[in-house]
């Protein structure tokens, strides 16, 4: 089970709208890992994945102790990013990192993570914002709607929240701040031990399993240890599980040799991930593979899934309405940890831009259609038991 | 961006040059061996599926000695136990020990003529991570450029292939004779991807020459959304204002224009409830008496 903070009160908080600085007092028989808080939805233990705009899409942040699965894009540009903002995140809170990978080195990898931008130059709140003094000759004060000056303009993006860190994407993260972190690798093409591939049950993923088997219990992240009084978490990354390049044909042939390798592993991972603190995101390049029912099984064996889908090379990127984004955002999957109800977000249509700095995810929002051709429905048509005649004659 | 394929600074390139059985991608994969060997560069070439002569025709005399061949045509499986390269090579520390046996002061170029051939003897998650090798022995050798027939291969191993590569070509053929359109998709170590669409053909001495697009005579894309003329240009009504008019318009006061004191008084948030505040219109007749007192009741 996820680690799970113990509260004395609970405010409940239905609306997810607005970013709550509601702090919920708590007994402190855990103690508080730095980088994590208690979520506020369900009171799991969450981390940060780096990029805010995401942690406010799956509600607030990732559980420890789960599986994000985040389904690439067609060339991977973006789904790299988002493994790089978890690790930078991962570098500033201090939390260990385990990054597999077996196409570019994770050496590579690790040299291109952003850097932070830690002077916290966090904006207020749009509500406290000081009453502007008008200026009549102003070009911007408006002469007829003048009332509605002082209210904050309405946001795409979603609010700025007090958890997680701002990145800078133009700037790599500075060396000896990269080195303050733990970082364990895990390289497939220099891994010695080959074990026996067709017998075992996860195939080509054997070796990495048991890898993060012995980091979890060497490091002491399930509680095995007594010594370890100090608890961190541990950030498990794994790039591209699936593709040709791990030794599994689930990409390339419609009829793979191991069938059930990767979902095998999957099971296995998130059995480790719940009894220990750590979190995983895995990147799986789903459009590639064949088998669809593949698919929707890797899906249901995780607990959040996303799926890029960039604009590059499709007809969208032409598309007026989605010129301001570089691609869609679609959540398949969150999960439901130890309640009924999970954190929905309440909006479906989600777009993200990569600009020179920053990736953010927004709100997609499509401009009214103004255009003469569309049509309006003026009446509601009475459904066929309603009154036919209009006229009511008493 | 087609020209300047080989112009990529960034080792451990993979080209892959896709084309059907309609329009053959030997020719542009030939045009690239020219233009290497032009500038200097030593090429290898695995041969499965064409004779030594076929790909040696049109390349430049001059400098054919850094054209190096290696037959894999006539004896592929290796029969015969004769032959000096066979499909069972294709590993990355055969194909490397190769390329080395040539004296090289610079790395090298790699042709495998072509892909579709290793993939079908080989397992294409394996050929997938030998790609990834040679890719990654930059010291040998450069770039690899691959022919692939994606006709003859299922979805997922061609996108698995070109998954892998940094530049993918597609070649296909047109309407018009000896032309051709290839569209190159490019992808950088950074993440950024270009792609372009280009017309082109190539004459059997190799020169490549990129058009315009051609007129076409058939396919004509109805253009969906015509480009609306705009509405206010011929109506019997006059729509727009001049300058004097808007200058006018501007200056008429609207109702409920406050003060700019009001304003300011209105926009700070008061605490307290309601505040009526009375400003006398130029009509308003404010007159102190109460009308009543003339009723006699």
């Amino acid at each position: 089970m996820a680690a799970h903070m113990n509260s004395m009160e609970k405010l409940y908080n239905l609306s997810s709208n607005n970013a709550t600085s509601f702090q919920k007092k708590t007994r402190s028989k855990l103690v508080s890992i730095p980088g994590t808080r208690p979520s506020v939805q369900n009171g799991q233990l969450i981390v940060s994945t780096g990029v805010t705009s995401l942690d406010y899409v799956i509600g607030g942040g990732l559980a420890v102790g789960t599986l994000l699965l985040i389904e690439e894009d067609q060339s991977d540009s973006y789904s790299q990013m988002l493994l790089r903002y978890f690790l930078a995140e991962g570098v500033v809170c201090g939390h260990e990192l385990f990054l597999a990978s077996a196409q570019d080195h994770p050496e590579n990898i690790m040299q291109m993570l952003p850097s932070p931008i830690l002077d916290d130059n966090v904006s207020t709140d749009q509500g406290d914002r000081p009453p502007t003094p008008l200026h009549l000759h102003d070009p911007d004060a408006m002469k007829i709607a003048w009332r509605y000056q002082n209210l904050p303009k309405f946001q795409t993006t979603f609010g700025s929240s007090l958890f997680g860190h701002c990145y800078d994407l133009s700037k790599p993260m500075e060396q000896q701040v990269r080195q303050a972190a733990k970082c364990h690798t895990f390289y497939l093409p220099e891994e010695k031990t080959a074990a026996k591939e067709s017998s075992h049950l996860t195939g080509p993923y054997a070796g990495l399993l048991q890898c993060i088997q012995a980091l979890i219990q060497k490091e002491g992240f399930d509680g095995s240890s007594s010594q370890c009084t100090v608890r961190n978490v541990l950030r498990v990354c794994l790039h591209s599980l699936g593709s040709a390049l791990w030794g599994d044909d689930l990409c390339c042939s419609e009829s793979p040799t191991h069938y059930h390798a990767l979902t095998t592993f999957l099971y296995a991972l998130r059995a480790l991930l719940r009894s220990s603190l750590s979190v995983a995101m895995v990147t799986v390049p789903s459009h590639l593979i064949q088998k669809r029912v593949i698919m929707e099984r890797i899906t249901k064996l995780s607990d959040t899934t996303l799926t890029l889908e960039s604009f590059q090379g499709s007809e969208k990127e032409t598309n007026p309405l989605y010129k301001d984004y570089h691609g869609l955002l679609h959540i398949r999957q969150v999960p439901h940890l130890n309640c009924l109800l999970c954190a929905i977000p309440d909006t479906k249509d989600l777009a993200f831009k990569l600009k020179r700095k920053q990736f953010t995810i927004e709100k997609l929002h499509l401009p009214p259609d103004l255009s003469e051709s569309v049509s309006r429905v003026s009446k509601v048509e009475l459904p066929g038991c309603g009154p036919t005649s209009k006229h009511l004659d008493f | 961006m087609l020209l300047s394929v080989l112009q990529e600074k960034e080792a451990g390139g993979f080209v892959v040059i896709q084309d059907t059985a309609s329009y053959s991608g030997r020719q542009l994969l030939k045009y690239y061996i020219n233009c290497a060997i032009k500038s200097e560069e030593i090429v290898h070439v695995l041969g499965f599926e064409v004779p030594e002569q076929e790909i040696r025709k049109g390349l430049d005399r001059n400098y054919v000695h850094l054209f190096h061949f290696h037959n894999a045509y006539s004896d592929p499986l290796g029969w015969t136990k004769q032959s000096s390269f066979r499909v069972k090579h294709f590993t990355t520390p055969h194909i490397i020990q190769l390329v080395n046996k040539t004296q090289n002061a610079k790395a090298t170029i790699l042709v495998i003529d072509s892909l579709s051939w290793v993939l079908r003897h080989h397992n294409p998650a394996v050929i997938c991570q030998e790609l990834q090798k040679l890719k990654r022995a930059e010291g040998s050798i450069r770039m690899t450029f691959g022919l692939l027939h994606k006709d003859l291969h299922q979805q997922g191993i061609v996108g698995s292939i070109c998954h892998l590569a940094s530049t993918v070509i597609s070649v296909a053929p047109l309407d018009i004779v000896d032309s051709a359109v290839a569209k190159t998709t490019q992808r950088k170590k950074s993440g950024k991807v270009m792609q372009e669409d280009n017309f082109f053909s190539i004459k059997d001495d190799l020169i490549l020459s990129i058009q315009n697009k051609p007129s076409q005579s058939g396919h004509v894309k109805a253009d969906l959304d015509t480009n609306e003329g705009d509405p206010a240009s011929n109506l019997t009504f006059n729509l727009r204002l001049s300058e004097a008019e808007r200058e006018a318009k501007e200056k008429v006061a609207l109702p409920f224009v406050f003060s700019q004191e009001k304003k300011s008084a209105l926009l700070r948030p008061s605490q307290s409830s309601g505040q009526i505040m009375y400003e006398p219109d130029a009509s308003d007749d404010f007159d102190e008496e109460d009308p009543d007192d003339d009723l006699d009741v």
